[in-house]
């Protein structure tokens, strides 16, 4: 690796003595790339023995691949093997390994399964909605005194089972993070001396879902992480075993580490191992609720025994927006008016532009092209204000890239509807799941629909347009796919065209004139295949679902995908015996609608590459920006409702109107946990403490996500807000704090 | 297939005298010993007074079809232990039922198969569950059960007490408490389950096993007929048997005029089933003649290389057996290692696992087609054989016009189609059973039962015939619709359809047990013509396999169950729904003669005891290569006899065995294989995950040492 230029804080990290070592990289600091190189460069030395491999741990699966191909070619320029040395793993992809290697351990069998998220899912609606017909008095005392009956009913039948779902699911994780069994948790409860109901609930519905878990032999994602760090506790052999492989542990976004993930790299690595931790707490941001916090990588490098290095340089932006990134790093530090919050963000390391002759330079500093927008627009007028700015934009600069921003999938929406009325190209892909996943499944589960529902010429049009599309690679808008398609959602019996008696038969008796000879042609071939489609209908579902994907895709990833998606369903045969293929073809159209994680097959989603899009509008959410740079970029509704400041008096997402004084629930519930689980005597739980909490936090990562939001402009950004649905809202406290910083920033610059 | 000198020596072996005859896998010693069985019968020594004895079924192939040449005449019995065992039970039943402790010794055995026997478990054991046993264990309830069952078994095949099973586990166990929750209701479950069986004169596996060994070979009355009946003795591959079975030879052994022992080298495969190599070597010091067989059929140089190779990347430290037995592994005359090497081992990376199965076929067509190798002369093997795999390999293969056959020990019967025909029909004869139909399950049970009939006109008469009547499932005439839709289903099909309406509906009023409802629907309707199992052998097949596993749950339930007025055609039929009768059947053991490419797990293949010329190893990177079965409520090395009482199960331990079978896997491999072996290895497994096996890294390593390439 002779030829690669190192800037003096990179170089400090490659020369890694050993130990512990936390390092803390700004954004576009080329962290990864570090690690990669730091990976190879461990590999290459010699130090590693036949059997052992450096760890590399992520966060999520298409940074798996990322890294992967990385380290494999810092390893082929030095002409050693690719793949061996080093093992890429996410943090559950690290305790499907342990756990995998010898369930017995902890009280698995071979045969163990993950339950999806789906699954999960479906088994807590089950558990909530039974717990909350037999206490149906429990709600009562949270709902708001204004609700008149028919309000309360509508609130119980639609919005509760919802909302006690994701709080048992908050609750579940919560308690799995401490490691703490239903019985465990009501021994405690036994000892407290005040009523904590929402905890009882809580408790409730846990112990129900462990147990629908067990009986059919499933570990959910959080299960299989405590029991990684279970079985690394129980056997002391074991734990060695797997501290002789991997010498060298490294781990990337570790601002995003839970406190399970640090317990177990913590025990891999032993007291004296070799163990880097790379991340930056400033970024820490989560669309869910979730057991993670920056806080562990932050206290870890304050540790006596841990060598603390900052990765401060960064290529990626003109001088102007790393100076705003560090204004509003330095305003929320020190002038935040709510104190609490004042840790949200934290420097240093402030991010400081690349050293002279670095093989990356900042682009050339262009203060002018920072917008802070102040004018007042409606939430209809901001979106307009953007399109405008677009239509002039775009021609002037067709070999750039550029990106929206938005907090909400909702605000993201009314964005596409309004570039695709005004015919502007743009790109929604991070919206949306990985796109092979999507594509193939919503394939397979139109021809499903069609074989569930034999009768219906709708579906059976359907399912035409999926093959018609796969088997000609033709868009499936095509005109002469969609007349073929029209044409059979008109017909009356299908029978008639599938399984024709001699005078009954559609297709020959349709007239020649109306349908081209070559769309017919076209349909017999389609009767053919779908015939046999019906006739495998009867095998199982596995069977079935592989049938139809070896005469529906060609591409190994599609058809590696349906084998996956064949297996996973002959799991869901298993565990629901009454299921039918119309429920197996729903199973599919959620996967296709992205509402679940799917495991496995790690690179369909590898990653986004702003610089396909150049010319086109990027359209994403601050939190799947993240990682990502465009030349220009557009941070829109940043008013007091998506960025809020004031605990007291804004507005929050979570509240619920028919909550009484606006509780947050989910809050509440861990709160409760809390003191059930405090030490401490006199920690009491006191109603709306919770929900004060929650909001602190709340205000924290927004802070954090304002400030993802303007590192991922290269050369320009556009901030600008809107005054809301109900046309109250005003424009975000650090939004209006950083115009006027700026205004001060120029003039000094100018003296 | 002519002998060599060393075989005809074994085949001809004086009629007198004991005799222990040992080798690796592949030198020809059963050859020999079928060839002996048919020259004692040809010598006049009495059919009947020889008795061949076999751990599993699966490999008494070549004697029965040794005996299926020689002329008729009294037949040698060719028997497992469990075999004889329930043989003599049924003979001495009057003589040790009460001494057995039976509550009713005047009342006859009634034998459990391992699905019933799964049934009684469940029926035991459900209510408990729901009191909180087993509660942190992660398992369904069907894997439950087989568990406890299987910790029975081990009592009975290994020989220690019921009641030691709890200490034997928790003694061995390193981790926490809660495990031994677990143990003490593993051994609870146990004794209820032993004393219920007691009760009402049930015999599962394990207790036919305890009563002869310990009971009825002690009683004179058995021992002085077994030992007077048989006369000659042939034991094969005593290693993949267990050490009560090898108790009871050793002390039968000096009662027979001549014995032949065939004991296996680098074998004991069935160790889950609790199979004990170490246990059968004993029976050589009962032998005064000692015969080693060492040169195994020849195979090319490339496969000794490989098998050098992996030899010296899996030897395990504690395999005191290696150093004479393997020399075959290590020919330093070789001209050209490489060479050879790359001739016998091809081998091709994937990122996808359908790519892997795809470059499988291709291959396989290759061989069969251009090579012109037979296609029964290949083999392709995996860890285990996931439906989903077998199914895409069969398909492939077929398209390729390669004939292929798959062999799993058991093979779910729910999941064939023509079962749930069977099942939908029956469930409506019989509303009042409360079996749930729906639709789409009449749509799919006609398109089966009704010759001509089509999905769309099936789904189509479903909709209109399937009514709901008082909470009951109905079926309503063709002859009363609408005549629009009578002509679109047609009224040739309707017609056939109105038939079977009809038969079902006077059937059903006919008390009758389930089994005769199935044949007599078979028979009467679904085999005539104009319905869609006329002339169907599969279907057939089906049906009568069906019918067996309807005819033994009503024999084994039957009885238990007389006074309550339950219907056992009812529940089966929720048994079966439920999935605690997986109404599983054994595919024929016979070694199915169609020349054809064999798709099996591997274990499966080397308990088939025959060679392949061509072997693909599949899915290379997978863990199930090294891994034992993980049962958390049983253990068999624990449980084993030479575990040493109290001793701790570690993590090195479960390595050493890992590496151990792994190792014995890899040898009985290669020993079966003479020409070539291809490894699959796709980076992503089935379920799209990375794989990092074991296997996979010592070939990786070995590969990279010698720097072969891929194919």
């Amino acid at each position: 690796m002779k030829n690669i230029l190192l800037r003096p804080a990179q170089k400090e990290i490659l020369e890694y003595p050993g130990g512990h070592m936390g390092v803390i990289a700004v954004p576009g600091s080329g962290k990864t790339w570090t690690l990669s190189l730091l990976a190879a460069n461990l590999i290459a030395s010699g130090v590693l023995e036949d059997d052992q491999e450096v760890l590399v741990v992520t966060l999520v699966n298409s940074a798996v691949q990322n890294f992967q191909r990385r380290v494999a070619s810092f390893l082929e320029e030095q002409r050693l093997l690719p793949y061996l040395g080093v093992r890429v793993r996410t943090l559950h992809g690290l305790a499907h390994d342990l756990v995998r290697d010898r369930p017995g351990l902890v009280n698995l069998d071979d045969r163990f399964q993950i339950v999806d998220e789906n699954e999960a899912g479906r088994i807590r609606t089950q558990i909530v909605q039974s717990w909350l017909s037999s206490h149906p008095e429990f709600v009562d005392h949270y709902l708001s005194d204004d609700l008149n009956e028919s309000q309360v009913n509508r609130v119980v039948r639609k919005d509760l089972p919802g909302q006690f779902n994701s709080l048992a699911n908050a609750f579940i994780r919560k308690v799995k993070d401490y490691r703490l069994t239903p019985e465990r948790l009501r021994v405690l409860m036994e000892d407290i001396p005040v009523p904590l109901p929402l905890a009882e609930m809580g408790i409730d519905l846990y112990t129900e879902y462990q147990r629908a878990l067990n009986y059919r032999g499933m570990v959910d994602f959080d299960d299989l992480i405590g029991l990684a760090l279970q079985a690394l506790e129980t056997d002391p052999d074991y734990l060695e075993r797997w501290q002789h492989r991997w010498p060298f542990i490294l781990e990337d976004e570790s601002q995003d580490s839970s406190r399970l993930q640090e317990q177990i790299l913590a025990k891999l690595a032993g007291k004296q191992g070799n163990w880097v931790r790379v991340g930056d707490p400033n970024q820490a941001i989560f669309e869910t609720f979730t057991t993670a916090s920056p806080d562990f990588l932050r206290k870890f490098i304050q540790r006596e025994d841990v060598i603390h290095r900052n990765l401060p340089n960064s290529g990626r932006s003109t001088q102007s927006i790393l100076d705003l990134a560090n204004l509003l790093v330095d305003w929320s530090m020190h002038s935040h008016p709510v104190q609490e919050v004042q840790n949200a963000l934290d420097a240093p390391p402030w991010i400081e532009p690349t050293p002279k002759d670095d093989p990356q330079p900042n682009p050339e500093d262009r203060p002018d092209q920072v917008y802070l927008f102040m004018k007042k627009f409606s939430a209809q007028g901001e979106i307009d204000a953007i399109v405008k700015s677009l239509v002039k934009w775009l021609p002037e600069n067709k070999e750039k890239t550029v990106a929206v921003l938005v907090s909400t999938n909702t605000r993201a929406q009314q964005l596409v509807d309004a570039l695709q009325r005004n015919n502007i190209d743009f790109v929604d892909t991070l919206l949306r799941s990985t796109s092979a996943t999507r594509i193939s499944t919503g394939v397979l589960r139109d021809v499903l629909d069609c074989l569930a529902d034999p009768n219906s010429s709708l579906k059976l049009s359907v399912a035409y347009r999926a093959w018609h599309t796969q088997t000609f690679c033709e868009e499936s808008d095509h005109p002469s796919i969609l007349k073929a398609a029209n044409w059979l959602q008109k017909m009356v019996f299908v029978e008639d065209f599938l399984y024709p008696t001699v005078d009954r038969d559609w297709l020959a008796a349709t007239n020649d004139d109306s349908l081209e000879p070559l769309i017919k042609q076209n349909l017999d071939q389609f009767r053919h295949i779908l015939r046999r489609w019906q006739a495998a209908a009867l095998l199982p579902v596995d069977q079935l679902v592989l049938t139809l994907a070896q005469d529906l895709f060609s591409e190994p990833v599609d058809l590696a995908l349906s084998h996956k998606l064949a297996s996973m369903l002959r799991q869901s045969a298993q565990t629901n015996p009454n299921w039918r293929l119309n429920n197996f073809s729903q199973e599919l159209r959620e996967i296709a609608a992205n509402e679940r994680r799917f495991l496995g097959f790690s690179d369909d989603d590898t990653g986004f590459d702003p610089t396909k899009y150049k010319g086109k509008v990027v359209i994403a959410t601050m939190h799947k920006a993240k990682g990502l740079e465009w030349d220009r970029v557009y941070l829109i509704s940043v008013n007091n409702y998506d960025f809020p400041s004031d605990p007291l008096t804004d507005q929050f997402q979570p509240d619920k109107w028919y909550i009484r004084q606006k509780l947050n629930l989910e809050a509440e519930t861990l709160d409760q946990l809390h003191t059930l689980l405090s030490q401490d005597k006199y920690d009491w739980y006191e109603e709306g403490q919770g929900t004060q909490n929650a909001r602190l936090e709340y205000i924290r990562e927004h802070l954090r996500l304002l400030y993802v939001g303007i590192t991922r402009a290269k050369e320009e950004l556009v901030i600008t807000w809107n005054t809301g649905m109900n046309n109250d809202k005003q424009p975000a406290l650090p939004f209006l704090e950083l115009a006027r910083l700026w205004q001060e920033h120029l003039t000094q610059d100018k003296l | 297939m002519t002998l060599n000198e060393i075989q005809l020596q074994v085949m001809r072996l004086p009629l007198t005298g004991k005799v222990f005859l040992e080798g690796p896998a592949g030198a020809g010693k059963t050859s020999a010993a079928a060839r002996r069985l048919a020259y004692m019968l040809h010598e006049g020594v009495p059919g009947e007074s020889i008795l061949v004895l076999v751990p599993q079924r699966t490999l008494a192939g070549p004697y029965l079809e040794a005996l299926s040449q020689v002329y008729a005449g009294g037949v040698p019995a060719v028997v497992t232990m469990g075999g004889l065992a329930r043989r003599m039970i049924d003979l001495f039943w009057p003589v040790i039922a009460a001494e057995a402790g039976f509550a009713h010794p005047e009342l006859p055995p009634n034998f459990l198969t391992l699905e019933t026997a799964q049934y009684f478990m469940a029926h035991l054991l459900r209510p408990k569950l729901d009191e909180g046993w087993f509660n942190s264990v992660r398992i369904p309830p069907n894997r439950l059960y087989s568990q406890v069952l299987d910790n029975l078994n081990k009592s009975a095949l290994v020989g220690f007490p019921l009641s030691e099973i709890g200490k034997r586990l928790s003694t061995a166990w390193v981790g926490d408490q809660e495990q031994s929750h677990i143990i003490r209701d593993v051994q609870a479950s146990v004794k209820l389950f032993r004393s219920y069986c007691l009760e009402h004169n049930l015999l599962d596996f394990s207790l036919q096993m305890e009563i002869f060994s310990q009971k009825l070979w002690r009683h004179e009355l058995c021992r002085s007929y077994l030992t007077s009946q048989y006369r000659h003795f042939l034991y094969d591959n005593p290693e993949e048997d267990t050490p009560v079975a090898h108790d009871l030879m050793i002390d039968w052994l000096p009662e027979f005029s001549s014995s032949l022992v065939i004991y296996d080298w680098h074998a004991g495969f069935r160790s889950f089933l609790a199979a004990d190599p170490l246990s059968a070597y004993r029976l050589k010091d009962m032998s005064q003649a000692h015969i080693q067989m060492r040169t195994t059929l020849v195979p090319a140089a490339g496969i000794l290389e490989v098998g050098s190779m992996l030899v010296s990347a899996l030897t395990p430290a504690s395999d005191n057996q290696t150093e004479t037995s393997l020399s075959d592994f290590n020919d330093e005359n070789l001209p050209d290692k490489r060479e050879s090497l790359a001739a016998s081992l091809k081998f091709s990376y994937h990122r996808y696992f359908p790519q892997m199965l795809d470059w499988v076929a291709e291959q396989c067509e290759h061989l069969v087609h251009q090579e012109h190798i037979p296609p029964q002369d290949i083999v392709i093997l995996s860890p285990f054989l996931p439906d989903a795999m077998r199914f895409s390999l069969v398909n492939r293969l077929e398209n390729l016009n390669v004939p292929v056959r798959s062999h799993r020990p058991s093979h779910s019967l729910r999941d064939e189609p023509a079962t749930r025909c069977l099942l939908t029909l029956t469930s409506l004869a019989y509303p009042e059973w409360g079996i749930e139909t729906q639709q789409s399950d009449l749509a799919y049970a006609l398109v089966q039962a009704i010759e001509g009939m089509d999905l769309v006109r099936a789904r189509l008469l479903s909709e209109i015939v399937l009514r709901k009547q008082k909470n009951q499932v109905v079926l309503s005439s063709f002859d009363v619709i609408h005549p629009e839709k009578q002509a679109r289903i047609t009224y040739r099909l309707g017609e056939r359809f109105e038939k079977l309406r009809i038969w079902l509906e006077q059937a059903a009023q006919d008390s009758q047990e389930l089994d005769f409802f199935l044949s007599r629907l078979f028979g009467e309707v679904l085999s005539q013509p104009g319905y869609g199992f006329h002339n169907h052998f599969d279907a057939a097949q089906v049906t009568a396999n069906l019918i067996e596993s309807v005819q033994k749950f009503r024999w084994a339930v039957g009885p238990v169950f007389l006074d309550e007025n339950r219907p056992l055609g009812q529940e089966y039929l929720q048994m079966v729904q439920q999935g605690v009768i997986a109404a599983q059947y054994l595919t024929a053991w016979e070694a199915e003669e169609r020349p054809a490419v064999l798709i099996a797990p591997a274990y499966t293949f080397l308990m088939s005891n025959r060679p392949a010329s061509v072997q693909f190893w599949l899915d290379i990177g997978s863990s199930g290569w090294m891994e034992r079965l993980y049962q958390p409520l049983t253990h068999p090395y624990v449980l084993a006899r030479d575990w040493p009482a109290g001793q701790q199960w570690t993590d090195q331990d479960e390595i050493q065995h890992n590496r151990a079978s792994l190792f014995r896997l890899t040898v009985g491999l290669l020993r079966r294989c003479s020409h070539q072996v291809y490894l699959g290895m796709s980076e992503l497994g089935e379920q799209g995950f990375e794989q990092r096996g074991e296997f996979l890294r010592a070939f990786q390593r070995a590969l990279q040492k010698l720097g072969v390439e891929e194919a």
